[in-house]
C-alpha cells in the first residue's frame, strides 16, 4: 500500500483528482416520504448513505425507552452498516465501538445545530444506513443528517456540511477515499453554514500540530462548496413540493 | 476483469468512471470498485505546445510546474524521423534504465503513467530512478498521466490481459501525442522490445522501433551499442555447463514453510570463491555451500533458498585458498551423484545437521569433528545485483585479436573477488582494455557458466587516481554526483553572507527561544585542517564549586527541514564518506563547511547540552537548549595538547581546557571500569606530498590526550541525549546499539590462543572481555596485545542504528561502550542519524514539533535500514581507499618489515603488517616446495622445505620478517601486495 503514489509530483491523486477537488457529490431529499418524517440520500464518491428521521415525537412513541429532557429533544442516532457495504462481506454488530462512537460524535454535533428550545420533551430518531463505503464516512453521515432534518422540517440554525481532509507530507488533500484514508492521517471537519465556525472536528490519527491549520482551512473551503450543492438540492425539492400543493 | 461503465460528466473537463476489479483476499474473491476521474486539463509537457499552457495549476504552496520537453528535440535524418520525442515501453525502462540515465542519449522522453506504474510494480528501485530522472529535468523527462486524461483513457475490454491493456494504453498515448504535436513538427517514437506491440502499433501508424534499432539510428550509435542490455542471444553458442534449475516459487515457499528448505543470505568466502556460507535461522552455525554447482549461480549477498545435502556429501570446510584464475577452466565437474531426496528426508537431515553442528561445538578430537553439513542453492529470492566495476580480462582480448568492429564476447573481471567474471558483448574490446569499466548484470541462465551483462561506461585508466576513486565509490554504492539544483535551492538565499540576526527580538518565535551563550569561552578541538567543525566545548567553574560543562553541536536542522529535497538527499546519502584525499559530503559544502561549521570568532547557531558536574565528574543536572555561540578558538589536537601542557599559559581559555581534560580523564576511567572495551584496528594515515599530491608516507594514527578529551564529552552528550529522546519518544527514538557478540564468534580465536599461547578470552560480559584482553600479554612482544585486540575486534558484531520500538530496553545495550543506551548526536554535518536525533531532541524540549516523517515507525525503520547500510559502506570505502594509497606508496618502495601470521591454511599463510595496516596472503609455492608441506590444522602449524631445502616451520602468531613489494595484478588491475618470507 505504501508503495502507491498517493500524490504524484505532477499534482494528481490516485483517482485522478487534484489536491483541492471533491469527489462527485449528489444528494436527494424526501426519498422515503411514507416511511419517515424526513429522509435523504447522499453520495460522496462511492460512499452512499441513506438517512431517515422520525420526529419530533412523544417519548413513549420512541423505539427505545428514553427519558425526556426539559431542555431540548433527545436525539437518537443509529448507524447501521449492512454486510454488503464494504469491500469484504462482513457482519458488524450493532454495538460495534466505531459505530457507536460515530453516533455519539454526530449527536453532539447536531445538539448544537438544532434549535433546542423548540423541541423540549421530544425525541428525534435518526436512522442512518451505509449503502456503500469508500471513505469519508463521518462526513457523509453528517451531510445526510442535515438534509434529512431539513426535510423533516426541524428547525436548524444553519446547514452543517462536513468533509474529510488528509495530509500527505506537506500537502493537504480534500475528501479522501478509503484508499487514501488507510495511508494518511486525516481530520473530518463540519462547518456551520457559510461561516468559519466548526461544529464538528474529529481526528483519529496522529497529526502534526503545525499542519492542522492548513487542513482546517482546506476543509472549510470544501464544506462551503458542499453546502452550496446541498442548498441547491433543497431549493429544487422545495420548489417542486410547493408546485404540487398548488 | 472489468466491465464497461459509463462515464459520467461532472463538470466541463471532468468526468468520472469506475474501475472494477476482482481481487482475492485471504482466499475469498472480493470485488473492488474505485472511482477514476478523467480530466482534460493534463498538460502534454512540451514547450512547443501552447494549447496546454492553461493546464499548469499551482500546487498548494503556489509552485507552478512548467513544460519541460524541448522545442527543438534531437533530429534523426535517417528514416525521415526528424525531430522527435521518445516514449519508452515498460520493458525498455526495466532493461535499459542505465541507458536512460546516460547523459549521451535519451533526451526529451515521455513516460506514460501506465509505464510508470508497471515499472513500480515490477521493480521499486528502478521506479525510484525513473522518478529521479523526471524530477531533475536535466534530461527532460516528463510523466504524462494518460490514464487520467479523458482523451487517452481506454476501458479494459472483457477478457483482455493486463499486459495487452497496458500496451493498448501506451499506444493510445503515442497516437495522442502524434496528433497533438503535429503542428509543431515533432514526431513520436515508441521504443518497445515487444514484437507484438510493435506490429499493432505499426497498424495504428505509430512510429515504433526496438531499442537496438533506435540506437542504431543515432549519430553516436557505435559508442552506445555496447550498453544495450543482452537478451539471451549468445548463450546458445556456449553449452559449457548446465546448472541445476531453480525450484518453482511454489515449491520454495512450501519447502520453507515445511522446514525442508532454508532461506538466508549467502556470503562467499573472500579466500575461496567456490565456497560460501548461508546463515540459516534454525541451524546454530552457517551452512556451508561448496562448489560451483552447489552455489548454483548465487552472487555474494543474494537472498537464497538452500537445501541440505545428504549426509555422504557433508564435507570439511576447505583449508585452501582458491582464486578464480587459479582454477582450471575445465575442472568444474565436481562429481556430484544426483540422489533423489524426499521432503521428509530433508527435514530429518535438517535435524541431523543441527545435531552434527552441536556435536562439533561440544567435543573435540573425534575424526568426524571437522565434517560439517553442506547445502545447495535451489532458488534465489532476491538478487543483490547492482553496477559492478571491473576490467576486461586480458585473455579475452587476445583471443579476439582481429581488427574490425564486429561485436565480440569478452569477460570482465570484477574488483570484488568473491564475484564471478561477467561476460559482455562489445565492439570496442581493444579500446576498453586497460580501463576501469562499469558493467551491469542482465541474467545468468542455466546453460551459461558465467553471468551475462552489458557495458555501462568507462571510468578511466587502471591505477589512475580519479578512476580508482570513482571505482571505490561505485563499488560501495556511494552517491558522489554533485548535488542537484533541487537540493541547492533549499540553501539559504544569502549564501555565504548568511549571519545570525543581530537583533534577537525580531519577532521570530524560534529565535526568541534560543539561549544566547556568546559569553561562554567556547572552543573546538578537531584534527588539523578540519573544515566541517560540528562540535565545540566549554567549561566554567560555578560559584558552588561545581563545573558547568557544555557541548555545542552545529545546528544543522535549522537549515535542513524535514521533507525538503535537501533532507531527502541527506537521508539517502546517510553519511559523509572520507577517502584519503577526498570527502563526499552528505550536505552541500555551504552548510557543512560554512554556515553550520562552528568556526572561530563567528556567531553560529548550535544545539547545546549543558551539564552541571561536580568535582568527581558526576552529572548533577543536564539541560538541552538551542543556542547561539561564538567559538573563541578552533584548536587542532596537537595545538590543544601543547597549550594544556605548557604551564606558562594561564589564560582563562587554557585553564578551562585543563578543567575539561581533568574531567574527561575521570569520565574515561569510569567508563573503562564499567567494562568499556579498548579495541584496536590497524588504522593508518597516508601523508600526501604537498607538491605533487602523491601519497608519500604511511603512518599509524597517533592518539593524544586531547583526542580522548573530546571523545569523552561527545560520548557523555550522546548518552544524555539518548536518555532524553527515549523518554519522550519510546517508540521512534533513534538510538544505536551494539549487540553482545555470540560466544561462537570467539571460538576460533580462543582456540588459536589456547593452542598457541595458552591464553583465553572470557566473553561473558564486556567487562570480562576487557579484563581478559588486558591479560593477553606476551612479555617478549609488546605488539602481541594489540594484535589480539585487532583479532578480537573482528569477532564483534557491528553496532547498528535502530528505532527504540524495535527492541526491548535491555537489548539497547551498547557492548563496546558498556552503556545501557546510546545514540549519535554530535556530528550532524556528516551523519544523518544525528539530524534525526536533533529533531527529536528539539521536539522533546518543545522547541518545535516533530515532523510526521520521524514519528511513523515504518518510515523510521526504512531510514534506519538505509543509514546502517550507508554507514557500513562508507567504512569499507574508506578502508579500500587507504589500501589503494598504501599500495601506491609502496609502488616505489620495497622493504623488509615485521609481520604476524594471523591465519594458516594448508597451502598458504596470511600475514599482517602493522606498519602499513595491511594483511596479505603468502601462497605455499612462494614460500617453498609445495610437495614437502605438512599441515597440522589442530596446532596451526605448517611445515615445509624452503627453496634451499631447509625445513621451515610456521605457526600462528609467529613474528616473521617479510619482503614487501607490490605488483599490478594482470587480471584485476589491482595493485597487489606481494610478500615473501625473508
Amino acid at each position: 500500500m505504501s508503495r502507491m503514489e498517493v500524490y504524484s509530483p505532477e499534482g494528481l491523486r490516485m483517482d485522478g483528482r487534484r489536491w483541492n477537488e471533491l469527489r462527485q457529490f449528489s444528494c436527494q431529499t424526501n426519498t422515503h416520504p411514507n416511511a419517515s418524517d424526513g429522509s435523504s440520500y447522499v453520495r460522496q464518491g462511492n460512499t452512499v448513505v441513506l438517512c431517515l428521521v422520525k420526529g419530533p415525537m412523544d417519548t413513549n412513541r420512541a423505539t427505545s425507552t428514553t427519558r425526556a429532557s426539559a431542555d431540548g429533544p433527545v436525539l437518537n442516532i443509529n448507524v447501521s452498516y449492512p454486510p454488503f457495504a464494504g469491500i469484504e462481506r462482513k457482519k458488524r454488530s450493532k454495538n460495534e465501538r466505531r459505530l457507536s462512537e460515530l453516533s455519539i460524535v454526530l449527536e453532539r454535533c447536531f445538539l448544537k445545530t438544532i434549535v433546542l428550545k423548540n423541541y423540549a420533551r421530544t425525541v428525534i430518531e435518526v436512522n442512518l444506513t451505509i449503502l456503500s463505503f469508500d471513505g469519508g464516512l463521518l462526513a457523509a453521515c453528517c451531510n445526510s443528517i442535515t438534509l434529512a432534518l431539513i426535510d423533516a422540517g426541524i428547525s436548524l440554525y444553519d446547514y452543517v456540511s462536513a468533509v474529510s481532509v488528509g495530509i500527505y507530507s506537506e500537502t493537504a488533500l480534500l475528501d479522501l477515499n478509503s484508499l487514501e484514508e488507510s495511508d494518511l492521517s486525516f481530520v473530518t471537519v463540519g462547518v456551520v453554514g457559510d461561516s468559519d465556525k466548526l461544529n464538528l472536528i474529529m481526528c483519529e490519527d496522529r497529526l502534526p500540530l503545525d499542519k492542522l491549520e492548513r487542513l482546517i482551512n482546506l476543509g472549510i473551503q470544501g464544506c462551503h462548496q458542499l453546502r452550496k450543492l446541498m442548498n441547491d438540492t433543497v431549493k429544487e425539492v422545495g420548489v417542486e413540493l410547493l408546485s404540487k400543493r398548488q | 476483469m472489468s466491465t464497461s461503465l459509463k462515464r459520467k460528466q461532472i463538470s466541463s473537463g471532468l468526468s468520472v468512471t469506475q474501475k472494477v476489479f476482482v481481487r482475492s483476499r485471504r482466499g475469498k474473491a472480493s470485488k473492488i470498485v474505485r472511482e477514476h476521474y478523467l480530466r482534460d486539463d493534463i498538460p502534454c509537457g512540451s514547450q512547443a505546445c501552447e494549447a496546454c499552457d492553461e493546464y499548469y495549476f499551482p500546487d498548494p504552496s503556489g509552485f507552478v510546474r512548467h513544460p519541460v520537453l524541448s522545442k527543438t528535440p534531437l533530429k534523426i535524418e535517417k528514416k525521415s524521423i526528424g525531430k522527435h520525442y521518445v516514449i519508452p515501453d515498460t520493458n525498455v525502462v526495466l532493461n535499459a534504465i542505465d541507458m536512460l540515465e546516460n547523459d549521451k542519449v535519451f533526451y526529451d522522453v515521455i513516460i506514460p503513467q501506465t509505464v510508470l506504474e508497471e515499472v513500480r510494480n515490477k521493480s521499486y528501485p528502478i521506479y525510484m530512478r525513473l522518478r529521479g530522472l523526471c524530477k531533475s529535468e536535466d534530461k527532460r523527462f516528463v510523466v504524462f498521466h494518460n490514464e487520467f486524461k479523458a482523451s487517452t483513457y481506454l476501458e479494459r475490454k472483457i477478457g483482455e490481459t493486463m499486459n495487452d491493456y497496458n500496451d493498448r494504453l501506451i499506444r493510445k498515448c503515442a497516437i495522442f501525442y502524434g496528433e497533438h504535436l503535429q503542428d509543431a513538427g515533432i514526431s513520436i517514437v515508441l521504443v518497445t522490445g515487444d514484437r507484438a506491440n510493435r506490429e499493432k502499433a505499426q497498424k495504428n501508424s505509430i512510429l515504433t522501433l526496438s531499442l537496438p534499432e533506435y540506437i542504431s539510428l543515432l549519430p553516436n550509435s557505435i559508442e552506445l551499442q555496447d550498453m544495450l542490455p543482452t537478451s539471451g542471444e549468445f548463450s546458445s553458442n556456449y553449452k559449457e555447463i548446465k546448472y541445476p534449475s531453480y525450484f518453482s516459487a511454489a515449491r520454495l515457499i512450501g519447502g520453507i514453510k515445511a522446514g525442508s528448505l532454508h532461506q538466508g543470505t549467502i556470503n562467499i568466502s573472500s579466500y575461496n570463491f567456490l565456497e560460501g556460507t548461508v546463515a540459516v535461522p534454525n541451524l546454530p552455525k552457517p551452512l556451508l555451500i561448496l562448489g560451483r554447482e552447489n552455489l548454483n549461480r548465487a552472487f555474494n549477498g543474494d537472498k537464497v533458498v538452500v537445501e541440505i545435502l545428504s549426509k555422504n556429501n557433508w564435507k570439511k570446510p576447505s583449508t585452501k585458498i582458491i582464486d578464480e584464475e587459479a582454477v582450471n577452466q575445465n575442472g568444474i565437474g565436481d562429481d556430484d551423484d544426483e540422489v533423489m531426496v524426499t521432503d521428509k528426508e530433508r527435514i530429518v537431515l535438517a535435524q541431523e545437521a543441527v545435531k552434527a553442528q552441536k556435536a562439533f561445538l561440544q567435543d573435540g578430537d573425534d575424526d568426524q569433528k571437522s565434517i560439517v553439513p553442506t547445502g545447495r542453492v535451489v532458488g534465489i529470492i532476491k538478487r543483490s545485483w547492482r553496477l559492478y566495476v571491473g576490467q576486461l580480462s586480458p585473455n579475452s582480448i587476445d583471443q579476439n585479436n582481429n581488427s574490425g568492429y564486429s561485436a565480440k564476447n569478452c569477460f570482465v573481471i570484477l574488483m570484488d573477488r568473491t564475484l564471478p567474471k561477467i561476460r559482455i558483448r562489445t565492439r570496442r574490446s581493444r579500446a576498453l582494455a586497460g580501463k576501469r569499466i562499469v558493467v551491469a548484470v542482465d541474467s545468468w541462465s542455466e546453460s551459461s557458466k558465467f553471468p551475462q551483462g552489458h557495458y555501462v561506461r568507462t571510468l578511466g585508466d587502471i591505477e589512475d587516481k580519479d578512476a580508482e576513486e570513482e571505482a571505490i565509490l561505485l563499488e560501495h554504492d556511494i552517491e558522489y554526483r554533485p548535488f542537484s539544483k533541487n537540493v541547492l535551492d533549499c540553501l539559504p538565499k544569502e549564501g555565504h553572507n548568511w549571519k545570525v540576526p543581530e537583533n534577537l527580538n525580531n519577532g521570530d518565535q524560534l529565535l526568541a527561544k534560543r539561549e544566547d551563550l556568546r559569553d561562554r569561552l567556547i572552543c573546538s578541538i578537531d584534527p588539523p585542517g578540519c573544515v566541517d567543525i560540528d562540535d565545540a566545548l566549554h567549561a566554567k567553574k560555578l560559584p558552588n564549586g561545581n563545573y558547568e560543562v557544555g557541548v555545542h553541536i552545529a545546528d544543522v536542522t535549522h537549515f535542513v527541514k524535514p521533507g525538503t529535497a535537501i533532507d531527502q538527499e541527506a537521508a539517502s546519502r546517510g553519511t559523509t564518506v572520507y577517502l584519503v584525499d577526498k570527502r563526499i559530503d552528505m550536505l552541500p559544502s555551504l552548510l557543512g563547511t560554512d554556515l553550520c561549521s562552528l568556526m572561530a570568532n563567528v556567531d553560529r547557531y548550535a544545539f547545546s547540552v549543558i551539564w552541571e558536574m561536580n568535582d568527581k565528574a558526576e552529572i548533577q543536572n543536564v539541560k538541552f537548549t538551542k543556542s547561539i555561540i561564538r567559538s573563541r578558538h578552533a584548536f587542532s589536537y596537537e595545538e590543544a595538547q601543547m597549550r594544556m601542557d605548557d604551564q606558562e599559559k594561564q589564560d582563562p581559555l587554557t585553564q578551562d581546557l585543563r578543567i575539561l581534560l581533568r574531567l574527561s580523564k575521570i569520565l574515561k576511567k569510569k567508563r573503562l571500569d564499567a567494562g568499556a572495551l579498548n579495541l584496536a584496528s590497524p588504522e593508518v594515515r597516508v601523508h600526501m606530498d604537498s607538491e605533487t599530491s602523491d601519497p608519500s608516507e604511511v603512518e599509524v594514527k597517533q592518539l593524544l590526550e586531547a583526542n580522548s578529551l573530546v571523545e569523552e564529552f561527545m560520548l557523555a552528550a550522546n548518552i544524555s541525549v539518548a536518555r532524553k529522546i527515549y523518554e519522550t519518544f519510546p517508540q521512534v527514538a533513534m538510538l544505536r546499539r551494539h549487540a553482545t557478540p555470540p560466544a561462537t564468534n570467539f571460538e576460533a580465536l580462543n582456540d588459536m590462543l589456547r593452542v598457541r599461547k595458552g591464553m583465553s578470552l572470557s566473553v561473558e560480559s564486556s567487562k570480562a572481555l576487557a579484563d581478559s584482553l588486558d591479560r593477553c600479554v606476551d612479555p617478549k612482544d609488546p605488539y602481541f596485545n594489540t594484535l589480539v585486540r585487532i583479532l578480537a575486534t573482528r569477532c564483534m558484531t557491528a553496532a547498528e542504528y535502530f528505532t527504540a520500538g524495535s527492541f526491548s530496553y535491555p537489548e539497547f545495550h551498547h557492548y563496546g561502550l558498556a552503556v545501557d543506551i546510546y545514540t549519535h548526536f554530535t556530528s550532524p554535518i556528516r551523519r544523518y542519524c544525528d539530524d534525526i536525533v536533533h529533531r527529536q531532541l528539539s521536539a522533546a524540549i518543545n522547541y518545535e514539533t516533530l515532523s510526521k516523517l520521524h514519528m511513523d515507525k515504518d518510515k523510521m525503520d526504512l531510514i534506519v535500514k538505509n543509514i546502517n547500510r550507508r554507514h557500513r559502506n562508507a567504512q569499507f570505502a574508506g578502508r579500500a581507499s587507504i589500501n589503494y594509497y598504501v599500495g601506491q606508496v609502496m609502488k616505489s618502495a620495497e622493504a623488509v618489515e615485521h609481520g604476524y601470521v594471523i591465519k594458516v591454511f594448508s597451502n598458504g599463510i596470511v600475514v599482517l603488517i602493522p606498519k602499513y595496516g595491511l594483511e596479505s596472503l603468502i601462497k605455499l609455492d612462494v614460500l617453498g616446495q609445495v610437495d614437502t608441506a605438512i599441515f597440522d590444522a589442530e596446532k596451526y602449524k605448517l611445515t615445509f622445505k624452503n627453496g634451499d631445502d631447509q625445513e621451515t616451520v610456521i605457526t600462528l602468531f609467529d613474528n616473521v620478517e617479510v619482503y614487501v613489494k607490490t605488483e599490478l595484478d594482470k587480471f584485476t588491475g589491482k595493485r597487489k601486495v606481494l610478500l615473501s618470507l625473508k
